[in-house]
């Protein structure tokens, strides 16, 4: 099969236009499809926790078991500052009375309806604390403030200790039918409500809760849709017409950006989701990122205007020239947005999902149909042809010259901003997640600061048996536990049925102070609680505080502003307390929960907390798998693992100096930050990608690398610069989102991108010269060849390099070459054999160890391969089964070579860097057994003498000294006959010039009717006195071998 | 009856090594032709004697250990090799914990060979992976965890496989009939958790059995130097999660069905081989019992300095990495950890070698050392030491292991 080239590619492309054109907007409409269940957005707040997150189920079974919580705060700032006034009380009533008629509503609680309970005569009194607020007397007002201020259950809830702050507090029942439409319905009518009374009251309300969070959610979401999508379409036709000068060029990059948005919406639909305050922002992420590629290959177009009118010669020559760098940008981007897959938080994972489809489809439309629409649209051609980009011009030649000094400084920039990572926080609030602008913002700082926490953390408390919240025991608990987080300071304030309990005791007390505790049997609880619930008014019965089975109660924690970690360090310090304070609430919980070793609480903002924690976590894998993948799409595509190494660093410096320099500049992160990393790695990829490429086809022309930097700012600079800058005000438009998940999400996007900019500009060209100029200098690097077994094929190649009676060359280095040259031939040809070898080591002692094994050997006849080799041992019994494949590589690359260890039946790729170790501690090392190249020495041819050990043969003595510094020789003395090039002997001089051993082989036989092979080798240290023999028997040449048996998944088939 | 299982292997494994079975037997014109072109029979018998020096913390276990073992292999080929019968059973008798002692078939298996084409029937242990320490991708096989801790005993896996091998590598289908559970020590064994795991009572969920299928999909080639294998897992997970049982008072294990995709990959430059491990998952139950798509990684870095001061001796240095993004919640211990290794290998006759490993959990502190080492006593015998002590500060599941850090000598002799 041809290769797809570029080059066909775009002329099928260009061919097919038409065709292609229609098929893309089929492909569009086929994705539009299912859009109409994406819209309107979910108005929750719990789109952020996973069904199955672990928290999120406590949450509902927490709900399930109680009243859900979605309450709604209305906080009431009288102009005189007393809540108790008279008139204020009047207000409060009325307002408590109105906010029963609220949609939904299920329970108010206020300072009028507040349950006072007091003896009398008859027993027990249970009322509201001010029974007829319209016409309340100001005794009756003094009288309800001494009650309510000493009131636990009521200071820092339902009024400040001030009392200038006052709340009526709403919860909702909410079906969850018709999520859409609920939550806004209550919030228009307490708008309404609230509106009528500011207007008749001297008196300021705000309003807050569960309620306000999540309308807050979808309406931002609904206002980031609507608000930014307007300067988005401005932002880009100005970049764009700018960068193209063109209108109709402007008009076809619209056209592919918004069948791209459209495709990636359409996406969301076919995934089944529905859109969020998160997702909404999707198709404005697709657009930016859709601009890029079709801006790459509009501007090429406009190159080629000059050349031609042929609207389809600029279409076909751009499309060659960019489509496969535009493939690996947007693969690689959409890459790194579905890594977002990895959050534990689905709005992210969902964002990923349609913003990496989206890019893809962008990909499709701007190789498929931007084509045709270019060919289609009237561009006015432009006839001159571009100036040289003066400015990209002089930035490489500044980079080229100062290196030296740029390096090191980018190098001292990039740490100095890491280091401002150190100074980054995880903070995340919920409530904070919208900025100042929002008047549920403003209305909830306010709250905080005035009146009581508006996170809120439930402990459902267990008793272990129906009815055992009436235990003493468990009582006792409950209140210790209770008074324990009223001591912590991030508690506002706790609600505690306990502190009702203790007063009711006291009330059957004849109101005794001294009373004021809790009972001391089970009855009298019963009792007292049964009494109470009896009297209560409408609506405030105790089903929020206790469960059906009444086997748990609630406490309640209000907690003022905390960071994600004190929170989290609250939760933990409360589990411990229970666990070593309170055996009868944690045995009971065990129970309950064995999954689970703390008592923790449930309430949305605990999951939150959770959440950021592990979703941190969570993406970190995430990044390193996109990281690992992008960076295997680069070194593939540009055939170079060491190119792939070295984009490693303009791709993850950016998002190192953007964390930093946020650090430095916010200080605090939230949720949103987990994923900016995986998302804006494949954006940075990019850029990285086209300098690369282009840098990398100019070095393969031979240019030296201080010019293949020139030339990849010239042919890329330009459009790197304008698609950043494009990209860069996309982002800041989406900055400016008050929603912090997406406004932080988008600014530290632009700027990774900015700083990814620079560090392409300015790192990568230096580090590129610099790695460069190194390998250049340094020709024969460490790496050595080889080791395998390739015995006799590599002994004989030795003997080969050494030979050839027929060198005329008077020049001894000459004559020694080509005796090298002619006699590599003559071994060629015998294709593949076996044979069974044996390794005899003597000690000077005369102590024997042998090591028995079998060779197969194929030859690569392309002269650019090393041969291949398997050797399996079948003694020393313990290593039998050993295998070791070897594809030799000619120098000064390293063979690759495998192990294949039987007991573990595992295969190993081992390093062949070794070159001077002795083979299985034999006097031959590495070195000698390895495939050895005519080049891989130099030589000099000394004399002719009768061959030792066959003095009936004459023999060339040719010296050859190895090109490699690593080899552990400074030269070889070898002899070879005149005949049939068969080494006799090799003399090897140790790196001290002294002699260290001698090679003699023995007994030639000729195989296959043209290849001599020895069947012994003695390799003799003159130095130690050890030995190594090798024998060789069962020479096979006529062996079935072929290349599939050296393949490394075979090994283990082979090595039997 | 398990003792008497092992015993007769071993006698079996003995008797094997009586010359009965010659090497190539083509050529003797006696045989019929149905008779094997090549026969081989090898093995190893093991003595095995462990010393634990601190008190067990729980009542019954022993203070010592001593086991025998054998394992024999049986080979057969047919077809110039492309046809070729393996059989490897291998059995233990351990005389301080009856749980360890057992009787397993290691190997039994037809292999097939057709041009590209590769085709395996029957049971057989297979490798995937690069890393040292921690084996994260390997999943074919069921570890023996009562044989060694160091997870590189495997139990022999029933599988039906067909492989092709083309020029990029080599595609692999597996399809498993049968699965099998991890054997864990039993009361009287060190080395065991508290409660201790009841390996007889495994469940498998949903509503499966050992039969239950499960499949594996594997690429695996090289191009350069960089080694790459993909993977696809679908099928009962061979990493078991745990629930308590109270009527037993027991651990048992559960296999979910999981579903899993993994790479892994090695970039071998010079002397250094740079390695990496990573999956993610579906499926698998974490220690709180909740179901979660996770992802784990392994990966580092193994240098060798070649020819050590002068000498012929080579020292290896391994630095690894493991992690799983359920962190604490993982039912791995390698879910935050880092590897330092070191192996000297002094490349003597004897082929003696040393491999010392720290590991040390990066979230709790814990920290456990291991060494090995071994040395070859002539022809057919060979001596190795392995030693491990914990330093353990987890106060979950693992903290049984706390006390039981152990000496184990090992005496092979090969046949």
């Amino acid at each position: 099969m041809r290769p797809v080239t570029a080059e066909a590619f775009a002329a099928t492309v260009t061919r097919l236009r038409y065709l292609l054109l229609a098929l893309c907007i089929a492909l569009v409409g086929v994705a539009m499809v299912p859009i109409g269940n994406i819209w309107p957005p979910d108005p929750s707040a719990r789109i952020f926790f996973a069904p199955e997150n672990p928290e999120r189920q406590a949450l509902d079974e927490y709900e399930a078991a109680y009243a859900k919580d979605d309450n709604l705060a209305i906080v009431l700032v009288p102009d005189d500052g007393d809540v108790f006034s008279p008139e204020h009380l009047a207000l409060i009533g009325e307002i408590t009375e109105r906010a029963w008629r609220l949609p939904l509503v299920r329970r108010v609680d206020s300072l009028t309806n507040f349950q006072h309970t007091f003896a009398d005569a008859d027993g027990l009194v249970v009322r509201d604390l001010v029974e007829d607020p319209a016409t309340v007397t100001p005794e009756e007002a003094a009288e309800a403030k001494a009650i309510a201020l000493n009131r636990l259950e009521v200071v820092d809830r339902l009024v400040s200790p001030a009392a200038d702050v006052s709340q009526v507090s709403v919860l909702f029942r909410l079906p969850g039918l018709k999520p859409t439409e609920e939550v806004p319905s209550i919030v228009s009518a307490a708008r309404e409500l609230v509106a009528d009374v500011e207007a008749n009251h001297p008196v300021d309300i705000r309003l807050t809760g569960a309620i306000m969070i999540n309308n807050q959610f979808a309406s931002s979401g609904r206002e980031d849709s609507a608000n930014l999508l307007g300067p988005m379409f401005v932002v880009i036709l100005v970049i764009v017409g700018a960068a193209l000068r063109s209108v109709f060029a402007t008009v076809a990059v619209l056209i592919v950006i918004s069948l791209s948005a459209m495709a990636g919406l359409g996406a969301a639909g076919w995934f089944g989701f529905r859109l969020n305050s998160v997702t909404v922002l999707a198709p404005l992420y697709i657009m930016t990122l859709a601009v890029a590629s079709a801006v790459h290959v509009l501007a090429a177009c406009r190159a080629r205007m000059p050349e031609t009118g042929d609207r389809r010669v600029w279409v076909e020559k751009a499309l060659a020239e960019h489509a496969p760098a535009i493939a690996i940008a947007c693969v690689t981007t959409a890459i790194g947005f579905y890594s977002l897959n990895f959050s534990i938080s689905p709005p992210f994972r969902q964002l990923g999902n349609i913003v990496g489809t989206g890019v893809l489809a962008a990909m499709v439309l701007t190789l498929f149909a931007l084509p045709c629409l270019i060919t289609l649209l009237p561009m006015r051609r432009q006839s001159s042809a571009e100036a040289e980009p003066r400015l990209m011009r002089a930035i490489a030649e500044f980079v080229i010259a100062r290196r030296r000094a740029v390096l090191p400084a980018m190098l001292l920039v990039v740490a100095g901003c890491a280091a401002g990572i150190a100074t980054i926080k995880l903070e995340d609030d919920f409530l904070r997640y919208f900025d100042e602008r929002y008047a549920f913002r403003q209305d909830t700082d306010f709250t905080e600061e005035r009146l009581t926490g508006v996170n809120q953390l439930n402990y459902a408390l267990p008793a272990g048996a129906p009815q055992g919240i009436n235990d003493p025991a468990y009582l006792t608990e409950h209140a210790a536990f209770v008074s324990w987080l009223r001591e912590q300071p991030e508690v506002r304030h706790v609600y505690s049925l306990t502190d009702t309990i203790r007063r009711l005791t006291m009330n059957m007390n004849d109101d005794d102070p001294s009373f004021y505790r809790l009972p001391e049997t089970e009855e009298a609880a019963a009792q007292y609680l049964f009494l109470y619930e009896l009297s209560l008014g409408y609506g405030q019965d105790l089903t929020d505080q206790i469960n059906v089975e009444r086997s748990a109660m609630r406490a309640t924690a209000a907690i003022n502003r905390a960071t994600t970690a004190e929170m989290r360090a609250l939760t933990l310090r409360a589990g411990d307390w229970i666990a070593e304070n309170a055996p009868m609430m944690q045995a009971a919980w065990t129970e309950e929960h064995p999954e689970r070793a703390q008592v923790t609480p449930t309430g949305v903002v605990h999951v939150f907390n959770l959440i950021s924690y592990r979703d941190v976590r969570a993406m970190l894998s995430g990044t390193a798998i996109a990281l690992v993948l992008i960076s295997g799409i680069i070194m593939l595509s540009l055939r170079s693992v060491r190119v792939g190494l070295v984009s490693l660093v303009p791709n993850l410096v950016p998002a190192a100096m953007a964390f930093g320099l946020w650090g430095y500049l916010v200080g605090n992160v939230t949720l949103a930050i987990a994923v900016v990393l995986a998302a804006t790695l494949g954006i940075v990829v990019d850029d990285t990608v086209h300098f690369l490429s282009k840098y990398h086809a100019a070095r393969r022309k031979g240019a030296s690398p201080e010019d293949a930097v020139r030339h990849a700012f010239l042919r890329v600079g330009n459009a790197l610069l304008i698609t950043t800058i494009g990209l860069v005000a996309g982002f800041a438009v989406l900055a400016t989102s008050g929603f912090a998940v997406n406004g932080d999400m988008a600014k530290l996007t632009a700027i990774t991108i900015t700083v990814a900019l620079i560090a392409d500009f300015l790192l990568l060209p230096c580090l590129l010269i610099w790695l460069d100029k190194r390998k250049d200098a340094m020709p024969l690097r460490t790496a050595t060849t080889s080791t395998a077994m390739m015995v006799t094929g590599g002994l004989l190649a030795i003997a080969a390099c050494m030979a050839d009676t027929r060198a005329r060359a008077e020049d001894p280095a000459a004559k020694g070459l080509a005796i090298a040259e002619a006699s590599d031939k003559r071994d060629l040809g015998w294709s593949a054999y076996t044979v069974e070898g044996e390794m005899i080591l003597r000690d000077a002692g005369g102590g024997e160890n042998r090591r028995v094994f079998e060779n197969l050997l194929m030859e690569r006849e392309a002269r650019s391969e090393g041969d291949l080799s398997v050797i399996v041992f079948s003694r020393p019994r313990d290593i039998r089964g050993t295998g070791l494949l070897t594809h030799a590589n000619i120098e000064p690359t390293d063979d690759d070579q495998w192990l294949y260890l039987p007991a573990l039946k595992r295969v190993k790729r081992i390093s062949s860097s070794n070159r001077t170790g002795k083979f299985v501690s034999s006097e031959f090392s590495y070195e000698d057994l390895g495939s050895q190249e005519v080049d891989d020495y130099t030589y000099k041819w000394l004399r002719n003498e009768p061959c030792p050990g066959a003095e009936t043969l004459t023999c060339h003595v040719v010296e050859s000294y190895p090109v490699n510094k690593n080899s552990g020789y400074a030269r070889r003395i070898g002899w070879v006959d005149n005949a049939e090039y068969r080494q006799w002997r090799v003399e090897f001089y140790n790196r001290g010039d002294a002699l260290e051993k001698v090679l003699t082989s023995h007994g030639y036989q000729e195989y296959a009717g043209n290849y001599w092979r020895a069947d012994r080798l003695t390799m003799e240290n003159v130095q130690t006195g050890k030995s190594t023999d090798l024998l060789f028997t069962n020479y096979d040449f006529s062996a079935g071998l072929d290349d599939g048996d050296f393949d490394p998944n075979r090994l283990a088939r082979m090595a039997r | 009856m398990r003792p008497i299982v092992c015993a007769a292997a071993l006698a079996a494994a003995f008797l094997g090594s009586a010359p009965a079975f010659g090497q190539d037997t083509a050529d003797s014109g006696a045989d019929p032709a149905w008779w094997p072109e090549y026969t081989e029979f090898f093995g190893e018998f093991a003595l095995e004697a462990t010393l634990f020096p601190e008190t067990p913390q729980f009542p019954g276990q022993a203070n010592h250990a001593g086991s025998v073992a054998g394992e024999a292999t049986l080979l057969a080929e047919w077809l110039d090799g492309d046809l070729a019968v393996e059989v490897t059973p291998f059995a233990r008798f351990d005389f301080a914990d009856q749980e360890r002692s057992n009787f397993d078939v290691r190997t039994a298996k037809v292999d097939y060979a057709f041009g590209d084409w590769a085709l395996r029937l029957g049971a057989d242990r297979i490798f995937w992976g690069r890393a040292e320490a921690f084996h994260l991708v390997d999943i074919v096989n069921q570890t023996d965890a009562a044989e060694d801790l160091d997870d590189e005993d495997r139990l022999g896996q029933p599988m039906i496989r067909l492989a092709r091998l083309t020029d990029i590598g080599e595609f692999s289908a597996i399809y498993f009939p049968y699965n099998r559970t991890r054997r864990f020590p039993g009361a009287d064994g060190r080395l065991r958790t508290e409660p201790r795991v009841d390996d007889d009572a495994p469940i498998f969920e949903p509503s499966a059995n050992r039969f239950a299928p499960s499949f594996a999909l594997r690429y695996s080639g090289f191009v350069g130097p960089v080694d790459l294998g993909i993977s696809m897992f679908h099928g009962l997970a061979r990493d078991p999660s745990f629930t308590f049982d109270p009527t037993t008072g027991r651990l048992r294990p559960v296999y979910s069905r999981i579903t899993q995709g993994a790479v892994d990959f090695q970039y071998t430059s010079g002397a250094t081989l740079w390695k990496f491990e990573g999956l993610v998952r579906a499926g698998e139950r974490d220690v709180t019992f909740d179901k979660s798509f996770f992802g784990a990684a392994t990966g580092g870095l193994e240098h060798t300095l070649f020819g050590l001061f002068g000498s012929n001796a080579d020292l290896g240095l391994i630095l690894e990495y493991a992690v799983d993004s359920r962190f604490d919640d993982a039912n791995t211990i390698f879910q935050n950890d880092l590897i330092l290794g070191t192996r000297l290998a002094l490349n003597d006759v004897d082929d003696t070698s040393v491999l010392l490993t720290g590991t040390g959990d990066l979230e709790d502190g814990s920290l456990a050392f291991r060494a090995e080492a071994e040395r070859r006593l002539g022809e057919r015998v060979k001596l190795s030491l392995e030693a491990q002590i914990f330093d353990l500060r987890s106060t979950g599941i693992a903290a049984s292991l706390a006390d039981d850090s152990f000496v184990r000598l090992k005496l092979g002799v090969f046949f």
